[in-house]
């Protein structure tokens, strides 16, 4: 550029970096309201608590039935499972066999099975 | 020789395309964000909150004995549970939070094959209808039939489940 005169040239490239610079901030800004949104979807999808809760009943079911099969027993698996699809749309299913010995300990093998369509959990525990 | 004249038009040209791109980028970016972030945060800490409570009235105080939530749901206890659930739920350092509930308890009645429920706590009047509620769920065995309910199934050992909807008035 012989005959142009080039002083402003850098005052040009430094307003085009101090522009970009602020719309990169602008941008971060702008996602930040997003902070959260994924992970709380994630949490209120996920039936942690209803899987954890699933256990528990089944533990006190093996609590006060053992593994004995009755109508009384049936009767509260029955109970668990229509009321499981019924209220929380979810295909549960559990099965309690004969104590096992396990470490020098007689546990109850159980296998607990929860479906709801979106999150699969199957378990196989010794209480 | 090659006229480089043009040559500062052109970095003008680039730079007002970059910050035209961007300037469409985050408008449209824009229009989609803060109901879906205003909603589910507040609704997850709300039902962590309300599961937590329900299992800390489902602890027993020492292994064999009966939990405060068992013997609300077999005797019927409606302010017993409201009292307790509330109780921890508004429980803050400074003051009280402002959480209200009500509560069902679902039943399988056998003989008709339905699932049923009766209301253990009512809603109180600041239930509209329109509050942003969550539900919290919790499973109670019980011996047998929980007193002063009518209409269930001659009584048995059964497992229920204790439904509360929850919401910050």
């Amino acid at each position: 550029m012989a005959c142009m005169n080039e002083d402003g040239q850098w005052i040009v490239l430094m307003g085009l970096l101090v522009a970009v610079g602020l719309f990169f901030l602008a941008l971060i800004i702008n996602q930040s309201a997003l902070v959260g949104q994924t992970t709380a979807e994630g949490v209120l999808e996920f039936p942690k608590n209803d899987i954890r809760d699933l256990r528990e009943a089944v533990f006190d079911y093996v609590d006060e039935f053992d593994h004995e099969e009755d109508t009384e027993s049936k009767a509260v698996r029955d109970d668990i499972i229509a009321i499981s699809l019924e209220r929380k749309n979810a295909v549960v299913d559990f099965s309690v066999g004969d104590p096992e010995d396990i470490s020098g300990r007689d546990l109850h093998p159980i296998t607990i099975h929860y479906n709801n369509g979106v999150t699969e959990y199957h378990e196989t525990v010794y209480y | 020789m090659v006229n480089d004249r043009g040559q500062l038009y052109t970095m003008e040209g680039v730079a007002a395309g970059v910050i035209m791109l961007l300037t469409a980028y985050i408008v449209v970016s824009t229009t989609s964000v803060y109901t879906a972030g205003d909603t589910h945060i507040p609704d997850m800490q709300l039902e962590q909150l309300g599961s937590d409570v329900l299992a800390m009235m489902d602890t027993p105080d020492t292994k064999g004995e009966v939990s405060d939530l068992e013997i609300f749901v077999s005797t019927n206890n409606e302010t017993g549970f409201k009292n307790a659930f509330l109780g921890y739920c508004n429980a803050k350092a400074i003051g009280a939070d402002n959480l209200h509930m009500s509560a069902n308890v679902t039943y399988r009645h056998a003989s008709s094959n339905e699932i049923r429920d009766y209301p253990l706590v009512e809603p109180d009047n600041t239930w509209t209808g329109r509050e942003s509620a969550v539900r919290v769920t919790r499973w109670v065995e019980l011996e047998g039939n929980p007193s002063g309910v009518s209409g269930m199934d001659p009584s048995r050992p059964r497992a229920v489940l204790v439904e509360v909807l929850l919401w910050r008035a």
